[in-house]
């Protein structure tokens, strides 16, 4: 981004006014930027402010107000002490990349296969069956997995399970530790996978048929050119794919905060679950070692975004952001 | 040398097949005088059907649970069956949704912010991805950065929670509005497409005596009809699916959206009605048609919308 910028601000100097002149003249557009300026300023950056509350200590006080106190660095201390915290950075790793290697693999397969279907109507009909799981909320494919896992008799799954006699007894999916993941992987494979695909179908319908009919005059079969042709295509966004996630393993949040109950903690407990719950879930509340947890968290994910982003430009010569 | 890779695969490409032995050699007494993709066409065959299976299984089990869902919430029958129809077929769920304020309440609570974010999302990302694109502005390079740094870097959960609440946003469902309302990675998305426009058509719009303002309102606008609705759809989806905002800063529940009833209601158990007609999951499941039915009636008319926005941003050079 600031590479055009500069590229396309060179090219202007020739027929520079003086700044003043130049100011005016776009008086307009500063004006249309009032708002956004406005609303990212409190929307955004107020907020960031707020993260010197990570070495203070708050305190309730009667009337509604809160009270600070300096502690300096202790609640980061705290924080790397408690074996929750640690329990919840290992699970958020856990879950955010096997997710994201899972559903990677699957779309780029998903998107391989439906591109050697020849049927076009058939193809179009898939993509908008596979997309259609995107748009719905986490909430409701919660609620929807919740009851069809359910153990009780109007569960679905269980009492399939049964009449074909694999099991003898309701599986409680959902609160079972060792379930629990497995489960969350395959529910996140259901309402995500299809929508991963949209950007390796860009891809792949940027691809030149002559490649492909190159292929087959070299006698290529069916699957080499799946192997030669098709994937070496997608290797580059499936790169940034997983880069652009990266960034953001963090932040996981709704996905599992939907799923998750007191029960399984110790395999589902991750670092927005743990910050919420310290915060909202506990009688006496302390928002500073909260924020401090936040903190760095918000470190971290900017690392990796910042590590991602010079990644990205490597790679492709253009970062992410 | 073409040939000879064709001939050594063909045998194990054709294994499964059952074919007869007449036709076979039949077909490889053709192959020296016809084309060899004419030859290809009748082995690819077993790859083509077996693809074609694999995807009818897999839009099955995507829409399998959508359909399931959509027909328990027709059927009274309160127990589990496997059946892909309504036995009893019954409105009683929906009904009790409409008629208790409770669920009423949110659901239109959903349609309001989604409007409203939907509308406000739009106004901020045109206005600051048409400025952005002012080359000649002085200061776009520190306005662009001024938006950058909040997709880097963000206060987290709890300084958020404690501006929201000096701002009087908490327990207000205008939240799910304001949070909303101001995306950059969407505002980026309208810069781009705004620079896809071409530049002559400004330059013969200046030529013709508009202001600035006039060529916003007057060429730029009308030209963004379809970013506006694959945008405006990002938003309004976005809105109307956001349960954790409500999670986090409301609970007041006159103020909380369906999304938020819907989780309240089935994993927790606290249905707000005890006067429903019809079994429980028979109101779960109409409460589950209702979060998703805005989205999937337009879904089949707008897809087209709905994936671009993607494509816009994520696969630009």
């Amino acid at each position: 981004m600031a590479k055009d910028v500069e590229e396309k601000t060179s090219s202007i100097k020739i027929q520079k006014k003086p700044l003043r002149l130049r100011i005016w003249n776009n008086r307009g557009f500063y004006l249309m930027f009032i708002p956004v300026f406005i609303f990212v300023l409190i929307m955004h950056y107020w907020p960031m402010l707020g993260v010197r509350y990570a070495f203070f200590s708050s305190k309730m006080v009667p009337g509604g107000g809160i009270k600070w106190t300096w502690v300096g660095a202790q609640h980061f201390i705290n924080m790397f002490k408690e074996r929750e915290f640690w329990m919840a950075f290992k699970n958020t790793l856990i879950i955010s990349v096997v997710k994201l290697l899972l559903n990677t693999f699957v779309a780029v397969l998903i998107s391989i296969f439906l591109n050697e279907m020849t049927s076009l109507v058939c193809k179009k009909f898939v993509q908008t069956v596979i997309y259609l799981p995107h748009f719905m909320s986490y909430a409701v494919v919660a609620a929807i997995f919740t009851l069809f896992l359910s153990p009780s008799s109007t569960g679905m799954i269980n009492e399939t399970l049964k009449d074909w006699g694999w099991i003898d007894k309701s599986i409680d999916f959902l609160h079972i530790s060792s379930m629990w993941r497995p489960v969350f992987y395959i529910i996140n494979l259901w309402k995500e996978t299809g929508w991963g695909t949209v950007i390796f179908f860009a891809t792949l319908s940027g691809i030149s048929p002559e490649l492909y009919e190159a292929a087959e005059i070299d006698g290529a079969t069916r699957f080499q050119k799946m192997r030669y042709v098709t994937l070496p295509a997608l290797s580059s966004t499936i790169i940034i794919v997983l880069i652009l996630n990266l960034a953001k393993v963090l932040n996981i949040f709704e996905p599992v905060f939907v799923l998750y109950n007191n029960r399984v903690f110790d395999s589902s407990d991750v670092i927005s679950t743990y910050v919420y719950r310290k915060t909202f879930m506990t009688a006496a509340t302390d928002y500073g070692y909260s924020t401090a947890v936040g903190l760095f968290k918000s470190v971290v994910g900017c690392i990796l975004m910042l590590g991602s982003n010079y990644a990205s430009k490597k790679i492709r010569g253009r970062g992410i952001i | 040398m073409a040939e000879n890779i064709e001939i050594k695969q063909a045998p194990e490409r054709e294994a499964p097949r059952k074919e007869s032995p007449e036709k076979e050699a039949e077909v490889k007494a053709k192959a020296p005088r016809i084309h060899t993709i004419e030859k290809k066409r009748s082995k690819i065959k077993i790859f083509d059907v077996v693809n074609y299976i694999v995807f009818g299984l897999l839009t099955l089990i995507i829409i399998f649970p959508i359909w399931k869902v959509i027909c328990d919430s027709f059927n009274a029958v309160g127990v589990y069956q496997f059946k892909l129809w309504p036995t009893q077929p019954t409105i009683g769920g929906y009904a009790t949704i409409l008629k208790t304020a409770k669920l009423f309440r949110p659901l239109l609570n959903s349609f309001i912010t989604t409007i409203c974010g939907t509308l406000l999302g739009l106004v901020m990302a045109t206005l600051g991805g048409y400025v952005l694109n002012q080359y000649e502005m002085p200061g776009r390079t520190f306005l662009s950065y001024f938006l950058l740094v909040t997709m880097i870097f963000s206060g987290g959960m709890i300084p958020e929670y404690l501006v929201m609440k000096k701002l009087g946003l908490v327990n207000n469902m205008w939240i799910l509005v304001f949070k909303h309302g101001m995306n950059v990675y969407n505002l980026v998305l309208m810069k781009n497409f705004f620079e896809g426009i071409p530049a002559s058509l400004y330059e013969a719009a200046k030529l013709d005596g508009c202001s600035p303002m006039q060529i916003f309102y007057k060429i730029v606008l009308p030209l963004s009809k379809a970013a506006l609705a694959s945008i405006g759809l990002m938003f309004a989806v976005t809105v109307w699916n956001d349960y954790s905002t409500v999670q986090i800063y409301i609970t007041n529940r006159s103020q909380v959206n369906f999304q938020y009833m819907l989780r309240v209601m089935v994993m927790d158990g606290d249905t707000p009605t005890t006067s429903y007609k019809v079994s429980q999951s028979t109101l779960y499941y109409s409460g589950i048609v209702c979060a998703i039915l805005p989205f999937m009636l337009a879904y089949p008319f707008l897809q087209k919308y709905f994936v671009t926005g993607v494509n816009v941003g994520a696969v630009k050079e």
